[in-house]
């Protein structure tokens, strides 16, 4: 069942002069993860602000076509009613705390509180969250003072304590060190089990890869391929769009160039070390 | 249009959320000059700015809430509320009239805010606090007295050389980072318009 | 504010502003300077009960001091009268401008020490809570704690930023036109790397459902306590004895 529907949809940014998004039709089904790729200008964010309604409610500019959340069209949606359908992260970990609040626990029950939430269920709801992402240790630290990594997983706690159906996640991982990645994207696997919709931005190719149902590539404001993960990263064609490829995937297009077909086109380390057994084994036997 | 609807308007999210910039502005400002030891405030940057992008009205708050936030170390600072409130409202109307689109027109401006701090300022020194006000120019206004003046003519003096030289460099500083800022950003604004350069 | 446990400390935001009222109402029911001067050490021992002494003494130390003493220089000297009491050359000291500068340090010191520690004994997060449950919308709320915030991160990037500018050689010392010239190059990155997330601050509040049209709710409580009506009560019956006293005088 879908839960986003996309139809013709174009936009162009006020004071600019052409479209950023120019007949996108996407799909979203429900509790699947879709990877947003493409090269940077390609339109990622704007349909990820499009999809939060950000556009149109607070970047004005030209709207065309047709955004569907539930049925319900992006304009008649209300910003508040919105934020428990839809959460955001961004890449950005220092503009993502309120501002406001003098410690985490007190953070994440922002979004709560400006619901009107009553405060008993509101402290039970940020200490489930607060359990479930492993970030009791930071509970009473000021949000300011923490780092890139920690800053970013105290905002995607305050996004999931609102139980939104949809995350839309743009870039979280890109002012990150490695380790902050990682538990990041251990956040994100933790949301899909639970069968949230996850619409990402990530350029590391590998993580998708591992991660993604499916793949929506966009190059200059226009859908350039989209279909599942393998189909999408095992096509040569992505790359003419301006789309990485995992490096195993690189792997065995040259393999194949080179006349030496692995067979299929592996995705992961785990399917390519399994290919070459297979191929090597084939090739001993012939 | 009532005034009710007028400054929802003004008071956009984006508008609201510059006001604490531009009190932290007006701060920053104030810590800078201590450090680099020059004789002026420099203390109304931020409510300029944010009068020039935000309207008459954010200017107002930013300045009113600059001198309550001092306050709260120096309550001397309270009485002298309506100075900065009065800032940013002149510079909020002469940037809406386009006086702030050009540099010669900003040093105009800056004499017309300068004016206002004296009409504003100087009642509230010398009616509350006799001629003081417990900053470094409190000697100017002496050396006047000395000289023989009497107390209005000589916090007038005093007013006229040192905030005209202040008022001049916050103005152009404003003016300057205001040039810099993103079309796209200031489209945002509902007075960011009028500093979009045409090509 | 260190000591949890002083009673003081504990009172509502809304009784402890009531305590600051009556201290500058009595400075200005009570006739001459006396009373009025005498405001601070009152204040000075409740910043003490409230575990505060040290703050609040140099707080008010570098708020009054040297307007009180301009004042008394400028009004001593200059203020027109012909009671001389002291002169040198063409200076004289006059009796009526150093009552007048009595009189007019007197009212400020009541006022502005009264207020010095009202905001020792409050922290500033109780004092928003209470202006909450008043009613004052969240939009004023938000711009008052986001700015507290945002000053001492704002200052410490400053420090940060004219670092870097002294090892890049810029000038932060010496002459003046060159210290001037140092200023912009300083300000300028800072403010417009500020100015700039203010656009993404905006979709984190949307996101945090900060326009929604409900009526917000708090997990931060305060209670009133009895203590709280009892100071409340004592001081309009001593503001009342006071007034009824300097109307039969």
């Amino acid at each position: 069942m879908s839960i986003i529907t996309i139809k013709n949809l174009s936009y162009q940014y006020p004071i600019s002069e052409s479209d950023a998004l120019k007949d996108v039709s996407v799909t979203i089904e429900r509790g699947k993860l879709y990877a947003l790729v493409g090269a940077n200008g390609g339109g990622k964010t704007t349909l990820c602000n499009v999809i939060r309604g950000f556009i149109p409610h607070f970047y004005k500019g030209d709207l065309r076509g047709e955004v569907l959340i539930e049925g319900k069209d992006i304009r008649e949606w209300g910003m508040g009613e919105l934020s428990q359908k839809v959460g955001y992260v961004f890449q950005n970990p220092f503009t993502q705390i309120s501002g406001v609040k003098d410690n985490v626990f007190e953070e994440i029950a922002f979004g709560l509180e400006n619901l009107g939430m009553e405060p008993g269920l509101i402290r039970e709801k940020v200490d489930q969250v607060i359990r479930m992402l492993e970030i009791d240790y930071l509970r009473d630290k000021n949000p300011f003072e923490l780092s890139g990594g920690q800053k970013q997983r105290v905002a995607l706690a305050s996004i999931i304590v609102m139980e939104p159906d949809v995350l839309v996640i743009d870039e979280p991982t890109s002012q990150l060190d490695p380790k902050g990645t990682e538990e990041v994207f251990k956040i994100i696997e933790l949301m899909k089990n639970k069968g949230k919709t996850i619409i990402l931005v990530e350029h590391k190719i590998e993580l998708i890869a591992e991660y993604a149902d499916y793949i929506i590539l966009l190059n200059e404001g226009e859908v350039a391929m989209q279909g599942s993960t393998r189909e999408i990263l095992t096509d040569e064609r992505a790359l003419t769009f301006g789309a990485a490829l995992p490096q195993y995937s690189l792997f065995g297009m040259e393999m194949r160039r080179r006349g030496m077909d692995l067979g299929s086109i592996p995705l992961t380390e785990k399917e390519a070390i399994e290919a070459v057994k297979t191929w090597m084994k084939k090739g001993v036997n012939a | 249009m009532g005034i009710k609807r007028g400054l929802k308007y003004d008071f956009s999210l984006l508008a609201i959320l510059l006001i604490p910039i531009g009190i932290a502005i007006n701060f920053v400002g104030a810590q800078i000059i201590l450090l680099l030891k020059l004789p002026i405030y420099l203390n109304t940057i931020g409510t300029i700015l944010t009068a020039m992008i935000g309207g008459p009205w954010v200017g107002m708050v930013t300045g009113a809430s600059t001198n309550l936030v001092v306050g709260i170390t120096n309550p001397v600072s309270f009485a002298f509320t309506p100075v900065q409130m009065a800032v940013g409202l002149v510079v909020g109307l002469l940037a809406m009239k386009g006086m702030y689109t050009k540099l010669w027109k900003v040093i105009l401006a800056s004499m017309a805010v300068v004016l206002t701090v004296l009409i504003v300022a100087s009642p509230i020194q010398v009616l509350m606090f006799g001629g003081a006000t417990g900053n470094s120019s409190d000697a100017v206004v002496a050396t006047f007295l000395a000289s023989g003046q009497q107390i209005w003519t000589a916090v007038f003096s005093t007013k006229i050389l040192v905030e005209s030289v202040d008022k001049i460099i916050s103005n152009v500083i404003a003016f300057v980072i205001v040039m810099k800022m993103s079309p796209r950003y200031l489209s945002k604004l509902n007075y960011g318009a009028i500093f979009i350069k045409k090509k | 504010m260190n000591n949890e446990r002083s009673m003081l400390s504990r009172l509502y935001p809304t009784t402890k502003f009531m305590i600051t009222i009556a201290l500058c109402l009595a400075a200005f029911i009570v006739p001459g300077y006396g009373f009025s001067y005498a405001v601070l050490p009152i204040c000075m021992v409740l910043a003490y009960f409230a575990g505060s002494f040290k703050e609040f003494s140099n707080l008010a130390i570098k708020a009054l001091l040297m307007i009180v003493v301009f004042i008394f220089i400028l009004q001593s000297f200059f203020y027109p009268g012909h009671d001389i009491l002291w002169s040198w050359g063409i200076f004289s000291i006059k009796r009526e401008g150093v009552e007048f500068a009595l009189f007019l340090t007197s009212k400020i010191v009541a006022v502005a020490s009264a207020f010095i520690l009202f905001f020792r004994i409050t922290k500033v997060k109780d004092l928003v809570h209470s202006l909450e449950q008043i009613g004052l919308p969240s939009k004023v709320t938000y711009v008052i704690l986001s700015t507290l915030q945002l000053i001492p991160e704002m200052k410490k990037l400053t420090l940060v930023i004219m670092d870097a500018q002294k090892t890049r050689g810029v000038e932060t010392e010496g002459k003046l036109l060159v210290r001037m010239k140092a200023f912009l190059p300083t300000l300028s990155p800072l403010i417009l790397g500020s100015v700039a997330s203010t656009e993404e601050r905006v979709l984190t509040l949307e996101s945090r459902a900060f326009s929604a049209n409900v009526k917000k709710s708090s997990i931060y409580t305060l209670e009133k306590t009895k203590y709280d009506r009892l100071v409340q009560i004592l001081l309009i019956v001593l503001l009342a004895i006071l007034i009824v006293w300097r109307v039969a005088l």
